[in-house]
């Protein structure tokens, strides 16, 4: 079974181009998040494999979705996608529980690399 | 060029080193964007400035000119504001590079190329953050950006509106780009607030005096 896939970002571009990016690579695109708190929301409903998870967003930072959706389930597989000149941000994020992190823009085969690693590390 | 109050008054080694950010800002962009685009991006020697916050409107050709703006906010161990400035047509046309016609498929055009626009912004000031980061060691938080095609006085009012206390200049840096034929001119303005300005010069070995 394709492993399923819930990307958050609050741009539209970026979350189509992850989209497009991913499910040409065989992953099933449960579900699409604009913010943080949608994000906890959608995890809660439907416990994708794994999150691809933005920083900077409204409502919700994208650390402190990573801090809920851990409380949810302390096994859930979180991807950060976050912009360049946010790397101490990316620290906070992996203490928060975030396995791993791919800074924007990237490109296409570092996703899947990235999202392919997150998914058979550890914290299954 | 007569100094006003506070800010203007800095000697050629400050602007130097402030001019030093903005280059190695640029660079930084143009990797960003050559990544974007997926094309190699070439750069040409980025000017960068620091001018007083009234003459913004007069870079881009004129308060009257349509542009797209990017604006955010930043936070962290310094505080200030960040707009990119991109002539309309430049900004059309990196749109239409950056959204391929399938990729748009289902949704509106539009909305995507605006959103392409948008994170490119949040994008190349990252980059510009990112430089500015590791030249003084300390930490800039950008926020979510907002993003609007406009004429540039219309985009500065709004931008003076938010700024409350920022200094009097800005830095500007202006940036010429071409990917795969096509020139985008930009220019990425970073305002201080009262008193970061002179946290980075002290963090760049150049303080105020």
């Amino acid at each position: 079974m394709a492993p399923s896939v819930l990307i958050v970002d609050d741009a539209l571009f970026m979350r189509m181009m992850i989209k497009d990016i991913l499910s040409k690579d065989g992953f099933e695109i449960v579900g699409e998040a604009e913010n943080g708190v949608e994000a906890v929301k959608k995890y809660a409903e439907l416990h994708p494999d794994l999150v691809t998870m933005d920083i900077v967003m409204p409502e919700m930072d994208g650390i402190e979705a990573v801090r809920n959706i851990i409380k949810i389930d302390p096994g859930a597989r979180v991807l950060m996608c976050s912009a360049m000149g946010q790397q101490p941000l990316v620290v906070e994020a992996l203490e928060a529980g975030a396995k791993d992190f791919i800074i924007k823009p990237f490109q296409p085969a570092k996703v899947v690399e990235a999202v392919r690693k997150a998914l058979h590390g550890d914290g299954g | 060029m007569t100094a006003k109050e506070g800010s203007a008054s800095l000697s050629a080694i400050q602007i130097d080193a402030l001019r030093e950010v903005g280059n190695i800002g640029a660079g930084n962009a143009a990797i960003a964007l050559s990544q974007m685009v997926d094309k190699k991006v070439d750069l040409s020697v980025p000017k960068a400035s620091l001018q007083p916050l009234v003459c913004i409107p007069e870079l881009v050709g004129g308060p009257e000119t349509p542009v797209a703006g990017v604006y955010l906010n930043i936070a962290g161990d310094c505080s200030g504001s960040i707009l990119l400035l991109l002539e309309k047509e430049s900004a059309e046309s990196l749109a239409a590079l950056m959204v391929p016609h399938d990729l748009a498929a289902g949704a509106e055009m539009g909305v995507v190329k605006r959103s392409a626009l948008q994170e490119t912004g949040s994008i190349l000031s990252g980059a510009y953050l990112s430089a500015l980061g590791q030249l003084t060691g300390l930490f800039f938080k950008p926020s979510v950006p907002g993003f609007a095609m406009d004429m540039a006085g219309a985009i500065m009012d709004y931008v003076l509106v938010d700024l409350g206390s920022a200094e009097e200049h800005v830095l500007v840096v202006e940036t010429d780009f071409t990917v795969s034929g096509v020139k985008i001119l930009g220019h990425l303005i970073l305002f201080p607030d009262l008193g970061t300005l002179a946290t980075i010069l002290q963090r760049l070995g150049v303080p105020l005096e």
